[in-house]
């Protein structure tokens, strides 16, 4: 039992600003009342729900790949030293498990939605969400480049699709649908891309990744997943993109979508020396369609490391930067490619990256629907968020920042007239409130009786940035894990997944295809359950049923 | 420059049109290589299986692999690296110098020829073995062979990927970088993970006698490594875990047999393209796992004074 | 005797990890394999449960595993630099047990990968 008082609480769910009342706690839950326990006095502090991410690379054979690939950026990186209740591990861009989970419950994030997992090697996303501990967790499995699905688009097999999409899922334990690049990074397995949305898919005659991004939309609404599709559009990161992106825009009314990072996906200019931002006329179209809700892609300067399904773009990526280049290919699914990258201020191109995750987050009127991300580790490291929630309260600060930019990266922007500051509810909205409500997690995000009792308080003061990166307390399911900036205690997190209805004899058509063209037997693919740490199933809502 | 460009297995067996093995024997160390993998297999796009494939053979001597090749080229040994850094040039079009192509046993005609072939592919990989990573130039060479894979994607879709040896070689990799960052060599000396291979790799850190205790899992040093190495073993406590008493065993201190690792011990192991499976013990034998022995030597271990300073204390109360 | 198949098992012999594997067995040993390779066969075969070993060696001598575990806890706990070596037939649930007793003792976690 817990009782939180004194704090002024911010729960926008409930419509709650800002207001001094007690929060209290038992079994893991948020209740009317407790009577005994321990009491935290909160006052001069501000209570948030627990931070949601909606969309991260925190686990899998792609990040796993990156970690290997950087030892140089790994020892520079903030040691995680074992104690009595943390095990040893090193921050940096690419987190091990562990640190993962307590960098970000270090900063009163609680839930986290890793956003790539590519069936075929499922089973080792898991064996690194198992070790991740304090966070729940859910996780998307990449399909807009599944060759099984393919070929039935590509046949007209509509319904058929849609039971292989819910058996997919299933077996990947997942909890979302992803599609990256659709159909480019199949084209990628020649060594080519599809840029358009109209774009023939290399190696088929009728499937374009319009068609793709149609048909997989419509199977995750009329499965009734919690979260829409999790899309990354093609044609990422090249100047001129907007154009693609305010085209799949188009192609997704009357389904519900997200849009990943959609800084990557803003860009105008023909080239790289025009390249410019384009946020206004995607933040136009955007926040006339509330089908669709996305996250900011936001970009920090420093070193990184980018890593992405999308092939064809680490190919260029490793082309421009001449850095050292990752790629797997992943066997009729996807693929990915990792390449470190260092934003620089000096850098036009990366002023205007810089400049449009922030204008995206400022110029989207509805904080509900554009949640901060930095798309970890692609746009900066999560545990540089409270940089980007100081530039987003303070408009001094921004003008401060844009100094420090060359000089003609102003003409190619419009942050310097953004006049926008979000209050603290907003960014209570955008961190967490905004992102449950978007995956479907009716018990995250807010703070009303019966909610999970993930609970972040912070020191209210005028330093935004030190104030969000150092919490005072940290609750996950009721248990203080964070006290005073160090971890007291660690929990174990849930698996968020969903189980779509299909009918069972799909396997029957899988099977044999499955078996000519994968080299793993058939019977050892699907993810065993015993392998998800304290599975929640979560119900999926089919909308034609 | 630096990095991997690879593939899972199943994008060879359905794509690759030209496969070249480089100082490895697959017809005899991973037999099942060609028939479920590589060059025997009807892909997808590869539908005549064997006959929409060339596979090429580099090696030092002809190995039983080499019937299996439809070229091979026999490399004069430690010049490996020197014919992957001609061939880098060659690809480019840049000139070399043919007394440096004479040193390597190959001719020009073979390396243009098979730089032709490289270019001309749909979808070429090149495997790569302990002949290549383990002899002279070591991981120099591995890395000059990944770089000329990656280069070669200007021209076509072209891959590369080492042979891994050991079963689950490639698990130790995995698991170890999600837990410390890092592939192999770690010390946890101060409480968080450091990599330094020379510095922290077994021969070096056994022929140096820094180690003042070891743990050996699944391998056995004392019939493999080099004898300096094998000294200190015997002069520190060696505690081995193993489905047979084994020689290190005979020099060790301590020896625990445990399960065999898919034959009475279930898990997961990883494939040589980090594709995890898991195991289907047929067997329920008399040893303990090795997963449980090691929980409960940490068990043990936690249960006596830590080593870290401010550890032994009371953690800060709530 | 009770005689098993188990279908789709993993063999671990060599990197290829075929996980397509049949294997008979009477309950003592694997009778039979079909899809393994001349060396996984072998892998397969040179396996039995029959106690061929002592449960645990100290010092030459047969001791129980609780002995052989807890003088280990002890040998290990009282170095200054222990190595953890090999990884490469275990499996990965025991190589997160190593990582996390490497940490503990603040030693040195390293596999073949580093020959």
């Amino acid at each position: 039992m817990l009782r939180i008082t004194g704090g002024q609480v911010y729960d926008p769910a409930n419509n709650v600003h800002g207001v001094v009342r007690d929060l209290c706690i038992e079994n893991g839950r948020v209740v009317a009342d407790v009577s005994g326990g321990r009491t935290i006095d909160a006052s001069g502090m501000i209570v948030f729900p627990g931070g949601v991410d909606v969309h991260t690379h925190v686990a899998g054979a792609a990040l796993n790949f990156a970690r290997g690939m950087i030892p140089e950026q790994q020892r520079m990186a903030r040691a995680i030293t074992r104690s009595k209740v943390q095990r040893a591990g090193i921050g940096g861009s690419t987190p091990t498990t562990f640190a993962t989970g307590y960098l970000y419950a270090g900063l009163g994030y609680t839930t986290v939605n890793e956003a790539a997992v590519p069936i075929l090697s499922a089973r080792h996303t898991h064996e690194e969400l198992h070790d991740t501990p304090i966070l729940d967790k859910s996780c998307c499995a990449l399909m807009a480049n599944n060759e099984l699905l393919l070929d039935l688009f590509e046949a007209g097999e509509f319904e058929k699709a849609r039971e292989v999409t819910a058996w997919l899922i299933y077996a990947a334990k997942a909890y979302g649908v992803k599609a990256v690049n659709p159909g480019g990074v199949t084209g990628w397995k020649w060594g080519k891309d599809c840029k358009g949305l109209h774009d023939v898919v290399p190696g088929y005659n009728k499937v374009t990744p319009g068609k793709i991004i149609s048909a997989l939309a419509k199977i995750v609404d009329d499965l009734g997943l919690p979260h829409p599709l999790h899309l990354h559009c093609n044609n990422l990161g090249a100047p001129g993109n907007f154009t693609t992106t305010l085209e799949t825009m188009k192609l997704l009314e009357g389904n519900r979508a997200h849009m990943a990072h959609l800084q990557y996906h803003s860009y105008g200019g023909d080239d790289w020396y025009t390249m410019k931002s384009e946020s206004a006329t995607i933040a136009e179209y955007f926040n006339a369609h509330p089908n669709l809700t996305t996250d900011a892609g936001a970009v920090l300067f420093g070193d990184t490391v980018t890593i992405t399904a999308d092939g064809p773009w680490q190919h260029l990526l490793y082309k421009l930067t001449g850095k050292k280049w990752g790629n797997i290919d992943v066997e009729n699914e996807t693929g990915c490619g990792v390449v470190p990258y260092v934003y620089k201020e000096k850098n036009l191109v990366n002023a205007v990256q810089w400049a449009v995750g922030l204008e995206l987050l400022l110029l989207i009127n509805d904080p509900w629907r554009v949640f901060l991300t930095t798309d970890h580790p692609n746009g900066a490291a999560f545990w540089r968020y409270p940089e980007i929630i100081q530039l987003l309260m303070s408009s001094e600060f921004r003008k401060e920042e844009l100094k420090k930019l060359a000089p003609k990266a102003m003409k190619r922007i419009i942050l310097p007239e953004l006049t926008r500051e979000y209050t603290l509810s907003e960014i209570a909205i955008i961190t967490s409130a905004g992102p449950a409500r978007a995956l479907g997690l009716k018990q995250k995000g807010h703070l009303g009786i019966g909610a999970d009792a993930d609970v972040a308080i912070f020191n209210a003061g005028k330093d935004v940035a030190r104030m969000f990166s150092y919490p005072r307390y940290v609750i996950k399911s009721g248990e203080v894990v964070i006290e005073e900036g160090e971890i007291r205690k660690t929990v174990d997190g849930k698996g968020f997944l969903v189980k779509p209805h299909y009918d069972p004899k799909i396997e029957d058509y899988i099977r044999p295809l499955f078996q000519q063209v994968y080299t793993m037997s058939f019977d050892n693919y699907p993810v065993e359950m015993s392998r998800i740490m304290h599975p929640d199933i979560q119900p999926c809502m089919p909308h034609n049923l | 420059m630096g990095g991997k460009v690879s593939c899972t297995l199943g994008e060879v067996k359905n794509r690759a049109d030209l496969i070249i093995y480089w100082g490895g024997n697959p017809a005899e160390c991973h037999p099942r290589h060609f028939t479920k993998y590589t060059i025997m297999q009807k892909g997808k796009y590869v539908p005549n299986g064997r006959k929409d494939r060339t596979m090429v053979l580099v090696d030092i001597r002809e190995t039983p692999s080499a019937k299996a090749a439809d070229i091979f080229l026999q490399v004069r040994p430690t010049k490996d690296f020197e014919v992957i850094t001609l061939l880098r040039a060659m690809i480019k079009d840049q000139p070399v110098d043919e007394a440096a192509v004479a040193e390597t046993g190959l001719s020009l005609e073979q390396l243009r020829d098979l730089v032709a072939r490289m270019k001309a592919c749909k979808f070429g990989v090149f495997f790569f073995g302990m002949g290549l990573s383990m002899t002279r130039g070591k991981h120099m060479n591995s890395a000059a062979l990944l770089t000329l894979a990656a280069e070669m994607n200007a021209f076509t879709k072209f891959v590369a990927m080492p042979m891994r040896g050991h079963g689950n070689v490639t698990g130790g990799d995995v698991i170890l970088r999600y837990t410390t960052g890092y592939p192999f060599g770690i010390s946890l000396s101060r409480g968080y993970p450091r990599f330094n291979p020379g510095e922290f790799s077994t021969i070096d850190l056994l022929i140096r006698g820094d180690c003042d205790a070891a743990l050996i899992l699944g391998a056995d040093p004392g019939a493999t490594m080099p004898q300096p190495a094998i000294e200190h073993l015997k002069r520190i406590p060696t505690i081995v875990l193993d489905p047979k008493v084994t020689h290190t065993s005979r020099l060790a201190r301590v020896h625990i047999t445990t399960a065999a690792t898919g034959i009475s011990a279930g898990g997961t192991v990883y494939r040589m393209d980090e594709i995890p499976l898991p195991l289907r013990p047929p067997l329920k034998g008399p040893y303990p796992t090795d997963e449980e022995v090691i929980r409960r030597i940490r068990e043990a271990v936690a249960k006596k004074a830590d080593w870290m300073p401010g550890m032994n204390g009371v953690v800060a109360a709530a | 005797m009770e005689l098993t198949v188990t279908k789709n098992a993993t063999c671990t012999f060599c990197g290829c990890v075929c996980d397509d594997i049949e294997l008979h067995s009477d309950g003592v040993r694997i009778t039979h394999t079909k899809a393994a390779c001349v060396l996984g066969t072998a892998w397969f075969k040179n396996h039995t449960v029959e106690k061929l070993f002592p449960d645990a060696l100290i010092d030459g001598k047969p001791a129980t595993v609780d002995e052989a575990v807890h003088f280990a806890a002890e040998l290990l706990h009282a170095a200054d630099m222990p190595l953890l070596y090999g990884l490469s037939n275990i499996t990965c649930e025991a190589t997160r047990e190593a990582a996390s007793l490497a940490e503990l003792i603040g030693g040195v976690i390293d596999s073949h990968t580093s020959l």
